[in-house]
């Protein structure tokens, strides 16, 4: 196939410039992995960086704020380049909402390729196999995780959560760092992706619930105009986070990653129904 | 305001690297330590390092010129290889004391350096030290009962459990490497006040076989060489040879043979 042809494919009817950002930081992180691995054993590549994945992760700042505040230490393996991107993240948020989820976290990326994979097998029973009412409780889980990672790394004054996190784990995975743990867990998410449409951001991810609450009140608003509407639920089959757009006018759900795929510039079919805006009703 | 999805890309990117680029030109961009612990913020301790602060990444070459304490002090408390002791990386220590079933590790290191000058530190997990760097600290006399309590409590005999290749001599003077101002605990301490278990770490002092008991030990200890020889049910290898190693590679249950040789070792009167 031309590249042409392969690039018109690519752009066809989708907010195509997502997953150009979304391949763009998943092998930029996988890069730096590999990279640290390299100048641990005394060859890195010279122009990329070799940090830790550790020192790269927003939510490590999120995870230090008790130790910094009481003590004014990073915990363990973390250092002020966590502070500042969970600093930019939470920027992000205010302005979009999770974006850091829809557009540049390569483990939400991971799981959307393979959940590629699940739409070919199961059509469009994917994404829905979870019954709604189990589906609902298990939304907020995610905030139980965050609490309990925050409560044990104040009480510990480690980075807990590594020994669990499948994120560290898909690029770390050639390391001795790795965990059982974390391993386990990438294993599950993985196989679960192939069920259900980014099983780890909906039921876990920590961070994920943090941004999700900027949902709330972020100054940039996913708007459905209702008069505009033709309610054919393109919206709602569409949201990889199975939130129902077409039952709302601005959509406040802390699930929502900001992904655009709901909007009219995407998936929507009439143009101006559905939109990201700031300002008006 | 309507935003689409390539101005919103193009906001992602700019916050993104646009905050990495303004905070590195300011000097906050850090993604590994500069190697200088914070220091504590107020009170009669203000400017002063916190050993809290102490990072996996530090050598102890780092920790004795930042804290001030002699490198032979830190050597013998973690029994650190005999060469180069200051460019050993305190992560290293965990491999090196992998067997253990207590760790030794970064926290280890910190306490160490908190109570050996006398500044405020709890630590947040069980924390173990040497039994070598529970006598640095009593010499160095800023224990409080309660820390002490703590330490004889946390000690970790590695004349007994350590591997024999990590055990340092025992300096008794300071080399060139000693900060300036700093004098070795030993050497303030003398002969008589030298940690006693270093001198035997090939003859544990309580005649309990571990994975690192020689037949050499056995036999110091006064076990007949005919009677391991018995429980072995063959002879006996190079006396040197630790006993778990041979047993093990004999396809022997070690543990059996280990009973076993403890009950002659208990017959026999030190």
């Amino acid at each position: 196939m031309k590249l042409s042809n392969l690039w018109k494919k690519f752009t066809r009817r989708r907010i195509w410039i997502r997953s150009l950002v979304q391949i763009f930081f998943f092998a930029l992180i996988a890069l730096i992995a590999i990279n640290h691995t390299l100048a641990e054993n005394g060859q890195p590549i010279a122009f990329l960086s070799n940090a830790s994945l550790h020192a790269l992760c927003p939510f490590g700042g999120v995870v230090t704020i008790y130790q910094y505040a009481t003590a004014g230490t990073f915990v363990k393996k973390l250092h002020e380049s966590s502070f500042i991107l969970m600093s930019l993240g939470l920027l992000l948020a205010l302005l979009f909402g999770p974006v850091f989820c829809g557009w540049v976290c390569p483990f939400g990326t991971f799981q959307e390729w393979l959940g590629k994979l699940g739409k070919k097998i199961f059509k469009r029973r994917y994404n829905h196999f979870v019954p709604a009412g189990v589906d609902r409780v298990l939304r907020y889980a995610r905030y139980l995780v965050l609490a309990w990672v925050i409560y044990m790394t104040a009480a510990t004054g480690t980075l807990i959560f590594a020994r669990f996190d499948p994120y560290f784990t898909l690029f770390n995975f050639w390391s001795d760092e790795v965990a059982i743990g974390g391993a386990v867990l990438l294993g599950l998410t993985a196989l679960l992706s192939l069920f259900v449409e980014r099983p780890w951001c909906k039921y876990a991810c920590p961070y994920g619930a943090v941004l999700g609450i900027f949902n709330l009140f972020r100054i940039f608003r996913l708007r459905r105009v209702p008069g505009l509407c033709r309610n054919d639920g393109a919206c709602d089959i569409t949201c990889p986070m199975n939130i129902k757009v077409s039952e709302k006018t601005i959509i406040r759900d802390h699930q929502c990653i900001s992904c655009m795929e709901c909007t009219s510039e995407a998936h929507c079919p009439v143009a101006g129904t559905v939109d990201f805006v700031a300002g008006g009703k | 305001m309507k935003i689409t999805s390539k101005p919103m890309a193009l906001v992602i990117l700019i916050v993104l690297f646009g905050g990495i680029a303004v905070t590195t030109w300011l000097g906050w961009w850090a993604t590994e330590t500069s190697k200088v612990p914070v220091t504590y913020p107020d009170g009669e301790l203000a400017g002063q390092y916190n050993p809290a602060d102490i990072r996996g990444s530090y050598s102890f070459g780092d920790v004795s010129e930042l804290f001030i304490i002699p490198i032979e002090d830190l050597q013998l408390a973690f029994h650190l290889p005999v060469e180069d002791p200051a460019g050993f990386d305190l992560k290293s220590l965990e491999a090196l004391y992998g067997d253990l079933e207590t760790e030794i590790g970064t926290a280890s290191v910190r306490l160490f350096v908190a109570r050996y000058k006398g500044l405020p530190y709890e630590p947040t997990e069980e924390t173990y030290l040497t039994v070598e760097g529970v006598e640095i600290l009593k010499l160095q006399g800023h224990l409080t009962p309660d820390q002490l309590a703590y330490l004889e409590s946390h000690r970790v005999d590695l004349s007994v459990a350590a591997p024999v290749a990590a055990t340092p001599p025992i300096l008794a003077e300071a080399t060139p490497s000693t900060p300036v101002g700093a004098t070795p605990a030993a050497t303030l301490a003398g002969p008589q006040t030298t940690p006693a278990p270093v001198e035997t770490v090939h003859a544990p002092p309580d005649r309990t076989i571990t994975g690192k008991t020689t037949f050499q030990n056995l036999l110091d200890w006064g076990v007949q060489s005919s009677d391991i020889e018995q429980v072995l049910g063959r002879p006996m290898p190079a006396a040197d040879t630790i006993i778990k190693n041979y047993v093990t590679g004999q396809g022997l249950e070690f543990s059996a043979i280990k009973n076993a040789l403890q009950t002659l070792v208990d017959q026999v009167n030190p």
